[in-house]
């Protein structure tokens, strides 16, 4: 996924319904960014047989 | 006995005390009310202190005692809880100015079970806005490590770990759900426990992540969170997610005997090269001094490691994004800026991504299962470095690359347990040059806080950095 800029981060909180003052663009661009990075290498991993289920069912 | 020196009882002398009429409650309240009184104005621990509705109980308690009643196991004992805890009567602020005027009508599950047992509540404590972590301007105030006032007593149960460190009662509660418990446990110089998942009711407890969420003791000593968690642990009808399971006496396996356990140490926590020298030799000897007492010692892999704190933070902000919707829509200024950042940072993922997330919690949660199969128990640092400057997280984010040493690095430390599910909790193991504590991290099989416990136990009896206090 390219790196996002601060206007389109804009127009994807206008989209999403979150408000998004300009005291906020600049770091919620970077955190956007860096999370899409440092997730990146979760697509190497083998999870195509792995369920995404949060917890094991508890069988008591 | 000086005040001093009763404050820092553990909750189990404290209740044999006052069941053998040595202490009375009021008094016991007292000495705490005295001590927050002269120190808190600084540390910042309480939000609210109930200083009249405690005396009160206090003398019910005294009352109860003289007359000759029966005495629960925590009688006349002063407690705090984190406020993300609801307790009848007192706002549930959330450290956050979008909930101070929540007050609630009933006590969370496990406050009424604390009560139930004896406990005297003294008031709510302070924590990073909405437990989410990276608050940069707290609205009751900064929350200070009683070992160095400029430096970052962890969260996010802030006042917990320092309330339980510097004696301002007895023992309290936190809330975990990437290391909140742990981490200011860690920090602070205490023990703090996160349950399994299911173990302990989340019943009026504010959410953040429902899936991780675990509600939790901190204490001076293993023994003290081994006897909260009995009390609080069960089955609660109004957390239907709570296991049926038998909750046994945690202290009871408390004997200081580790032999035959066998222990793994996190090669990529306690090597990795995020992790400080003096946090891996800490480590590294609490290991050693656990072999010494007979466990079996040897080294696990978790290759997942590098990627869990990314992960966490994806899966528990989103639905933190999720939760706060309306609130961030309707009253973004009300919420603390990094606070405010965060949540909207986590509303733009893209679904396909939290999805991956999702499913890497699952591989993640398998291949901590398969060490768990092959050890009794894993030992870890609680985090990468001992407490920091208060300052380097007021530091404002100019770029992605300030972005994954500040969040996804140090959860990494802390969210593994809790992507998995599992018990885990910290003890101290030591202290920096610079006179700041250590935590060593024992992750345990679902279930089985009692083997974690017990190791934990043991080590403290071998040691003895649960003995340091605070300077005043």
């Amino acid at each position: 996924m390219a790196e996002l800029d601060g206007e389109q981060v804009r127009a994807l909180a206008a989209a999403a319904g979150l408000p998004m003052a300009d005291e906020d663009l600049a770091e919620v661009t970077h955190r956007v960014n860096a999370f899409v990075e440092a997730l990146a290498p979760l697509a190497a991993l083998p999870l195509e047989s792995i369920e995404p289920l949060p917890l094991e069912p508890d069988p008591d | 006995m000086g005040g001093e020196d009763l404050a820092f009882l553990s909750a189990a002398e404290l209740a044999t005390l006052v069941r053998t009429r040595q202490v009375s409650p009021v008094e016991l309240v007292r000495v705490y009310l005295e001590r927050i009184d002269r120190l808190d104005g600084r540390l910042r621990a309480y939000i609210a202190v109930c200083r009249h509705e405690a005396v009160a109980a206090a003398r019910r308690a005294e009352a109860a005692v003289i007359a000759g009643e029966p005495c629960g196991p925590l009688h006349g004992v002063p407690f705090a809880v984190k406020d993300q805890f609801d307790a009848r009567g007192l706002p549930t602020t959330m450290g956050s100015r979008v909930l101070k005027d929540l007050v609630p009508d009933a006590d969370a599950t496990v406050v009424a079970r604390l009560r139930a047992a004896g406990g005297v509540l003294l008031g709510k404590l302070n924590l990073t806005e909405f437990a989410l972590g990276g608050t940069r301007e707290f609205p009751f105030g900064q929350p200070r490590n009683p070992w160095n006032v400029e430096h970052d007593p962890g969260g996010s149960s802030s006042g917990s770990g320092i309330a339980t460190a510097t004696a301002l009662c007895a023992f309290t509660l936190g809330e975990d759900t990437g290391g909140s418990v742990r981490s200011p446990a860690a920090w602070c110089g205490v023990v703090g426990l996160r349950p399994t998942w299911g173990r302990v009711s989340r019943a009026g407890v504010f959410p953040l992540s429902w899936s991780m969420d675990a509600a939790g003791p901190l204490g001076r000593s293993v023994g003290d969170c081994a006897l909260v968690l009995s009390l609080i642990a069960g089955r609660d009808d109004r957390d239907p997610t709570t296991s049926r399971r038998p909750v046994p006496d945690y202290r009871s396996v408390l004997s200081g005997d580790v032999r035959g356990l066998r222990l793994g140490v996190v090669r990529e926590l306690t090597q990795g090269a995020e992790t400080h020298d003096e946090v891996r030799c800490a480590v590294e000897a609490a290991a050693a001094r656990l072999g010494a007492l007979g466990a079996t010692v040897d080294e696990v892999s978790l290759p997942s490691i590098p990627l869990t704190g990314a992960a966490f933070m994806a899966l528990a902000d989103s639905e933190g994004a999720g939760l706060h919707a309306r609130w961030l829509r309707e009253r973004p200024g009300d919420y603390d800026a990094g606070t405010r950042r965060r949540l909207l940072s986590a509303g733009l993922l893209p679904a396909t991504l939290v999805h991956q997330a999702s499913r890497a919690r699952a591989l993640i949660r398998r291949q901590v299962l398969e060490a768990l199969h092959r050890h009794d128990a894993l030992l870890a640092p609680m985090a990468h470095t001992a407490a920091p400057l208060i300052s380097a997280g007021r530091a404002p984010i100019t770029s992605r690359a300030d972005v994954g040493p500040r969040f996804f690095t140090r959860r990494c430390y802390g969210s593994p347990a809790s992507l998995a599910g599992v018990p885990a909790l910290s003890v101290p193991c030591g202290f920096t040059p610079g006179e700041l504590p250590i935590g060593l991290q024992v992750i345990g099989r679902p279930f089985d806080e009692a083997t974690i416990l017990r190791v934990a136990d043991a080590y403290e009896r071998a040691t003895d950095w649960h003995r340091r206090r605070p300077p005043d």
